[in-house]
């Protein structure tokens, strides 16, 4: 069973209380029905006819489908030939789908299953299948796992909202404590110093009882003499004086050490997840918000290093310090000792449950907060059109009532922690009272002795409690904050990109551009394809116009020539070798792109035309520029070719953008050069311009270029039309013009009609 | 009657009424029948919160609407049968009774529930919070797209309550 199996089906147990696959005498028992052929694909249909939850299981066979209804111990199973199948429809609701399978007009429904939004994948394979088998494509359909993609259809939204299920916490700790390692010197320093700070802040309570009891009592009274007394006092001062001494460099030691090492982790971690993060496929980030990605290379690397640098060495000095302090006190004197320990436990019970009540308060504020942010990420982008509607005021009324909500929340929150450690202090400072109330009859010589200088000691310890106790009781948030950002952070690392080369690539040198699509097959997530069975052969040099309507498969085939996703059937062939074997940096470096929405990135003009090859003379970069019609508006700028661009270039207009893109294109010098949709978010001059441009640019290379405005692939070599992930028609312009019901032919008059 | 019947590939027009009739057949679909005109279809409320019960788009097997339904009033008492029916699918959302369990775990919020149509637990993310709606109650979509729908928090149990504290206003 591979990893993501077992993790869909660990995420299907654990938070969906539905089956992880269909049950095996199920399975059993609709095989045996349709003589031994296996079960292809199924769903879980989780509503009856009443909208109530249940359990019915759809089976797809290559001639058969299967209802099995539970009734009691058994299943009741209604098997249907598919040849019986003349049409399926699907109707969404909020949350309650329906899937009808009819057979012949006007008889009942063959099959008629509802099922939430959570198994909806499920069956949109099953009805892509039969749909395709009912369009007359059912040879496409390929061999899958039943049981892989039935859990991948159910555990997807929260294997990609989650992706890594929680770990042992333990596991997780063990694993970002590994990451200290490196660093063990600086570690058992930091960690000696700061227990020695621990050791020695119990060193002055202790002396100054000794010196009441043993120096200045004795003196008072006459037992020890003035001069030996004083001798020893003056050596107790020193003492003291040496602790405080040793513990202020030990102090800077730790704090210093510590801080250092845990920047050194953090710094470690973000190099180590920026690099994994370059190497992963484009389908993860297609997964992964933007945001939330950019979080974890720089808010939870933070987060670990202030766990690493601070919270482990206080989590753990503070456990060495209070039970030090037990044991001093219990030592000096059992009874008082019992006074100050016992309540500890309580107090880091009442911390803990502070710290679990503002949790759910500070929940409350986040969602009040999100309000806020909402009215900002609403209007500040969209400033225009608030002040086009006049409707200023209406947007100021809107924050501010957001605005006094969430302070109110805040202040709640202010409310609560300003009310619990007063109360708090007020606990500790009645441990104090307590040990008095126990002390003060001793010290006036009813019950047991106590001495006045173990007294002062014990007042004296007292005060250090309260820091220890708040560190302990604020321990389980402090794990879990670090435990989930380790989490999210291990995620990513834990991520295998999904485009490897193989053990002994082969590099191309250089790259002569011809490209075979070899009855090539690829859909997004192993079921529904994108592309079927496609194939082609382009000659180096030439220039393939891709047409056709949108969600053909256009942008998919540049996709796999770019290696961007590996085919799931049929091979890619550049030059005669199978892309896959290709070394995949190598052969991107002969490979161009201009899109539709050119990206630059924050930097000079100069930096982004040279992006792909940091090292070009300025000369070539000026002639590339020039050959892309984009020295002219680059010599007006201010800075010239030095002008900071703003991020993604904001501060050129789209068909500035797009020269740039086609200049870093071209001083690339790619192989194969994809075009998509590179002319059609600009006005008709800024059009020419770029046609000219890109004109200079196609030259002697291969070229394939998306366009919905086939005008402009009027010099195409050849015009590929791809509709509903096929080649349909392919053939110049001249003649696919010729063909009477040619899909080009169709599409090119509607256009002319339409200019 | 008021019902604007809207031809495939053509806008409805103001004025342009027609006689709409509603029925469910043996194939197990809801057909809309006007004049000769026939066409299984599915019900889409255009206000699911604001206004749940008018204004209900018709639509065929390509998603296109074949008629509008400004009033289901409108419709004769057969029609009308037949709509609710389709509407209580259309617009079937979890109906939450109780609130067992909220609890946090790296980026997802996992809810356990006692819904009317039985026990679920389902997930949201973190920062996706439950959605006030026009007429009270609240409104929660967890990662699939299922929704969950809490008509009056207030009248729920003490610990259900309690749980949802931080999520109400």
């Amino acid at each position: 069973m591979s990893t993501l199996q077992h993790l869909d089906d660990h995420i299907i147990a654990r938070y969906t209380a539905q089956p992880s696959r269909l049950p095996p005498e199920l399975r059993g028992q609709i095989e045996h029905a349709w003589e031994g052929a296996p079960v292809q694909l199924y769903a879980l249909a989780d509503l009856d006819q009443s909208l109530r939850l249940a359990e019915t299981w759809l089976a797809l066979g290559s001639r058969h489908v299967a209802m099995a209804r539970r009734e009691g111990t058994s299943w009741q199973v209604k098997s249907v030939e598919r040849a019986e199948i003349e049409a399926v429809r699907e109707a969404p609701g909020l949350s309650a789908n329906t899937l009808t399978i009819l057979g012949a007009p006007g008889e009942p429904a063959l099959v008629l299953l509802r099922y939430t939004h959570r198994q909806r994948r499920a069956f949109e394979n099953i009805r892509f299948v039969l749909e395709e088998t009912l369009n007359g494509h059912e040879r496409d359909v390929p061999a899958v796992d039943a049981d892989r993609v039935y859990a991948d259809s159910v555990a997807r939204p929260i294997r990609e909202a989650q992706a890594l299920v929680s770990g042992r916490q333990t596991a997780v700790i063990r694993r970002l404590l590994a990451y200290l390692k490196p660093y063990r010197r600086q570690l058992t320093l930091g960690m000696a110093a700061a227990t020695l700070i621990t050791l020695v802040s119990l060193v002055p309570p202790y002396l100054a009882g000794y010196l009441i009891d043993r120096v200045v009592r004795p003196a008072q009274t006459g037992t020890l003499p003035v001069s030996t007394a004083a001798t020893i006092a003056w050596l107790a001062v020193g003492a003291m004086a040496l602790v405080y001494l040793v513990r202020q460099p030990a102090v800077h030691v730790r704090l210093r050490l510590m801080s250092i090492l845990g920047e050194w982790v953090a710094r470690d971690l973000r190099a180590e997840l920026y690099e994994h993060i370059q190497r992963l496929s484009l389908s993860f980030f297609s997964r992964k918000r933007t945001g939330s990605l950019i979080t974890r290379v720089s808010a939870d690397t933070d987060r670990l290093w202030d766990f690493l640098a601070f919270g482990v060495v206080d989590v753990s000095l503070s456990l060495v310090m209070l039970v030090g302090l037990g044991t001093v006190l219990l030592t000096l004197d059992w009874r008082l000792g019992l006074v100050m320990t016992l309540p500890v436990p309580v107090f880091c019970w009442l911390i803990y449950r502070h710290s679990e009540q503002i949790t759910r308060l500070f929940i409350r504020a986040w969602r009040k907060w999100s309000r806020v942010t909402d009215v900002l990420s609403d209007t500040i982008p969209g400033i225009r059109v608030v002040k086009a509607f006049n409707q200023e005021q209406r947007e100021i009324g809107r924050f501010g009532e957001r605005n006094e909500d969430v302070t109110a929340e805040f202040n709640r929150i202010h409310a609560s922690w300003t009310r619990f450690w007063p109360l708090l202090m007020l606990g500790v400072h009645g441990m104090t009272v307590a040990v008095w109330v126990f002390a003060v009859p001793r010290l006036l010589g009813s019950g047991a002795e106590l001495p006045v200088g173990t007294f002062v000691s014990f007042l004296l310890y007292t005060t250090m409690f309260a820091a220890p106790i708040e560190v302990i009781g604020q321990m389980a948030r402090t794990i879990n904050r670090a435990t989930t950002s380790a989490h999210r952070v291990f995620e990513v690392l834990d991520t295998e990109p999904e485009i490897r080369d193989v053990a002994d690539p082969v590099r191309l040198e250089p790259v002569h551009g011809k490209v075979t699509f070899e009855h090539v097959t690829f859909g997004y997530d192993g079921v529904r394809q994108v592309l079927r069975g496609v194939s082609f052969d382009v000659a180096p040099g030439e220039l393939i116009g891709l047409v056709g309507p949108s969600g053909g498969g256009k942008t998919t085939i540049v996709n796999l020539i770019a290696r961007f996703y590996d085919v799931t059937g049929g091979t890619i062939r550049v030059d005669g070798v199978d892309i896959r074997r290709l070394d995949t940096g190598h052969y991107r470096r002969q490979i161009g792109m201009v899109l539709q929405d050119p990206y630059l990135f924050h930097g000079t003009v100069l930096d982004n035309i040279r992006y792909g090859m940091p090292e070009a003379p300025l000369s070539q970069v000026v002639a590339a520029a020039q050959a892309a019609n984009a020295h002219d508006f680059i010599t007006k700028l201010q800075h010239g070719y030095d002008t900071v661009v703003g991020e993604r270039g904001h501060t050129l207009s789209g068909g500035e953008r797009q020269r740039v893109s086609i200049a870093r294109a071209i001083l690339h010098d790619p192989r194969i050069l994809i075009l998509d949709e590179a002319t059609s978010s600009v006005d008709t001059e800024t059009e020419r311009e770029i046609q000219q441009a890109l004109e200079r640019l196609v030259a002697g290379r291969t070229v394939f270029a998306i366009a919905h405005r086939l005008s402009t692939l009027r010099k195409a070599s050849r015009l590929f039309v791809i509709e509903d992930g096929r080649l349909v028609e392919h053939g110049t312009h001249a003649e696919l013009l010729v063909q009477p019901e040619g899909k080009y032919r169709k599409l090119y008059e509607l256009q002319m009609q339409l200019a | 009657m008021e019902t604007t019947i809207v031809r495939p590939g053509r806008e409805s027009a103001p004025g342009e009424t027609g006689t709409l009739r509603l029925e469910w057949r043996a194939d197990g679909s809801l057909w809309a029948l006007r004049g000769d005109e026939e066409r299984a279809v599915s019900v889409r409320r255009c206000f699911p919160w604001t206004e749940p019960l008018r204004h209900l788009s018709l639509r065929d097997a390509d998603e296109e609407e074949f008629a509008f339904v400004r009033d289901p009033a409108d419709l004769d008492a057969r029609s009308r049968a037949a709509l609710d029916a389709a509407l209580a699918v259309a617009g079937f959302v979890f109906a939450v009774t109780r609130v067992l369990e909220i609890d946090e775990e790296v980026e997802i919020r996992r809810w356990r529930v006692e819904t009317r149509q039985g026990p679920r637990t389902f997930q949201t993310r973190l920062d996706d919070w439950p959605r006030t709606l026009p007429h009270g109650g609240l409104l929660i979509r967890d990662l699939a797209g299922d929704l969950y729908h809490l008509a009056r928090p207030e009248t729920l149990d003490r610990q259900s309550r309690e749980l949802l504290w931080a999520f109400v206003d």
